[in-house]
């Protein structure tokens, strides 16, 4: 589904992704760890085309994502779901309008009836029944959190990526999050990139795991073979240890 | 010493030719959009009624008085040479091609020009334009180019509103302070001035919206740094729409005059 070769990215005169390789199967479950500014939120918005990569390549479903133009991004765009760090809920649209967005530009027949029964449908699946109509500014973090899986799986893409979604949350939310993820993959049956500083959380979900440090990946493979990772960093950075090379 | 001085004459001039350069490329993705017409229509009657009718109650309040500071500043004149036949001429002539245009124009620069570069700039600094790319949505067809059309359509209207608006107080004004008759101030008023004199001022609230427009775009996308960017960035758009006014004011009256 996703070949990543040697991607590199610079903002200003920094390089942040510094040659980066990755292969991530269709279907599969992969957790995105690592410290913060390490480039994780980088290379999965890099993935979408948000930005320009200085080299390297990206394909998805076989076609070449770098050096395509906002129009030849749309139908990769339009396979992929995302959840932002911060939500990214379109402020002047009520909660129910924000989950029928992606699908109302997918299939500009439907009518706002059809619309909104979708979006309500979606929204009771993520527990927000009676929430539709009211303003992203109204919910709390864990309702944003929920409106944005909701958004984000609302046209089942095959590709979903979710940043950070648990961030802020308490561990009840937390492990209801989690749940729901688990819930909506099994019924897409979509490859899940999921980023988390919860490490703990994000393995009741994934099957596989990769740590992103320093605009490089450190670690890639199954869960049971990250706690058994010699690297001294990977070695720190799951245990939490004080002491160590971060 | 001149060499830090010169270094930052340079760095100024960079940073005027980037937002320049900015504003410019704006404009080419704005034109781009509208042939053939790819934007959101929905959202150009949302940003219509949002910029220009909860605009109307602040543009008849300012309009309404600045008609009456026309004609108060001339009334002690009008009273010592008797010349009651050259107030409505007067105050049309100052209200259609200068006061009405720039005056509103700022106004609405203050109001609808800053909100629109915090709301675009909230919308950066909170992913909300990433969220739009990332749904294969061209941030400039969808938000950009329906405020842009909006602003020159509504400030234009306006401005046709607030010149009715600014007469009707003057004439008030002028019965009240000047002891000048409605039936003298409207035949001063018809008499004297000419179609030319109301479309001279609304070429140039074409222009300010324009401006407004596709400043205070600009600074709302450019914005970097949080919450301090945000407020950098509507000072910055507020300024540059407040300096580009002027100057297209100045270019407008020396062109058409």
């Amino acid at each position: 589904m996703i070949h990543v070769r040697d991607l590199h990215l610079s903002i200003g005169d920094r390089p942040l992704l510094k040659g980066i390789d990755l292969q991530v199967e269709r279907g599969s479950v992969w957790g995105i760890i690592g410290p913060p500014g390490g480039g994780k939120s980088l290379l999965v918005k890099t993935l979408c085309g948000l930005f320009t990569p200085d080299r390297g390549s990206i394909r998805i479903d076989g076609v070449e994502v770098c050096g395509l133009d906002e129009p030849a991004l749309v139908p990769i765009r339009r396979k992929i779901g995302m959840l932002f760090q911060n939500n990214a809920l379109f402020d002047f649209m009520k909660v129910w309008e924000n989950v029928a967005f992606p699908l109302a530009r997918l299939k500009p027949d439907l009518d706002e009836a059809a619309l909104r029964e979708r979006a309500l449908m979606r929204l009771r699946e993520v527990g927000l029944a009676g929430s539709e109509d009211k303003w992203p500014s109204e919910l709390s973090g864990g309702m944003k959190k929920r409106v944005g899986i909701a958004r984000a799986t609302m046209t089942e893409s095959p590709l979903v990526i979710y940043d950070e979604p648990t961030a802020g949350l308490d561990p009840v939310t937390t492990s209801k999050i989690y749940d729901l993820l688990e819930k909506i993959r099994q019924s897409t049956g979509a490859t899940v990139l999921a980023i988390s500083s919860d490490i703990q959380g994000l393995s009741t979900f994934v099957k596989n795991m990769m740590l992103v440090h320093d605009g490089q990946i450190l670690f890639k493979g199954p869960l049971p073979a990250l706690q058994e990772c010699e690297d001294p960093l990977v070695h720190q950075f799951i245990r939490g240890l004080s002491e160590g090379p971060l | 010493m001149i060499g830090n001085l010169l270094a930052r004459i340079g760095g100024a001039f960079l940073a005027l030719a980037h937002e320049v350069g900015g504003v410019v490329h704006l404009l080419f993705k704005v034109l781009i959009a509208l042939v053939p017409p790819r934007f959101d229509r929905d959202e150009l009657w949302r940003n219509m009624y949002k910029m220009g009718v909860r605009s109307v109650p602040i543009i008849i309040l300012t309009a309404f008085f600045t008609g009456g500071i026309m004609v108060i500043q001339s009334s002690v004149f009008v009273k010592k040479f008797g010349a009651t036949s050259l107030v409505g001429w007067g105050a049309g002539y100052a209200v259609f091609r200068e006061v009405g245009p720039i005056l509103l124009g700022l106004m609405f620069s203050g109001r609808v020009g800053s909100n629109n570069t915090a709301e675009l700039g909230t919308m950066v600094i909170t992913e909300q334009i990433d969220g739009l790319r990332a749904l294969a949505i061209d941030p400039v067809n969808y938000l950009i180019v329906p405020r842009v059309l909006a602003m020159i359509v509504m400030l234009f209207l306006l401005t046709i509103l607030g010149d009715i608006v600014a007469i009707v107080g003057a004439a008030l004004f002028g019965q009240l302070l000047a002891d000048v008759s409605f039936a003298a101030f409207w035949t001063s008023f018809s008499q004297n001035l000419h179609i030319v004199d109301l479309t001279h001022g609304l070429v140039k609230a074409a222009v300010f919206g324009f401006i407004v427009s596709l400043t205070s775009c600009w600074f709302g996308i450019s914005v970097r740094g949080g919450a301090v960017g945000v407020g950098r960035a509507v000072n910055n758009s507020v300024v540059a729409a407040a300096l580009g006014i002027v100057l297209s004011d100045y270019i407008i009256t020396y062109t058409l005059s």
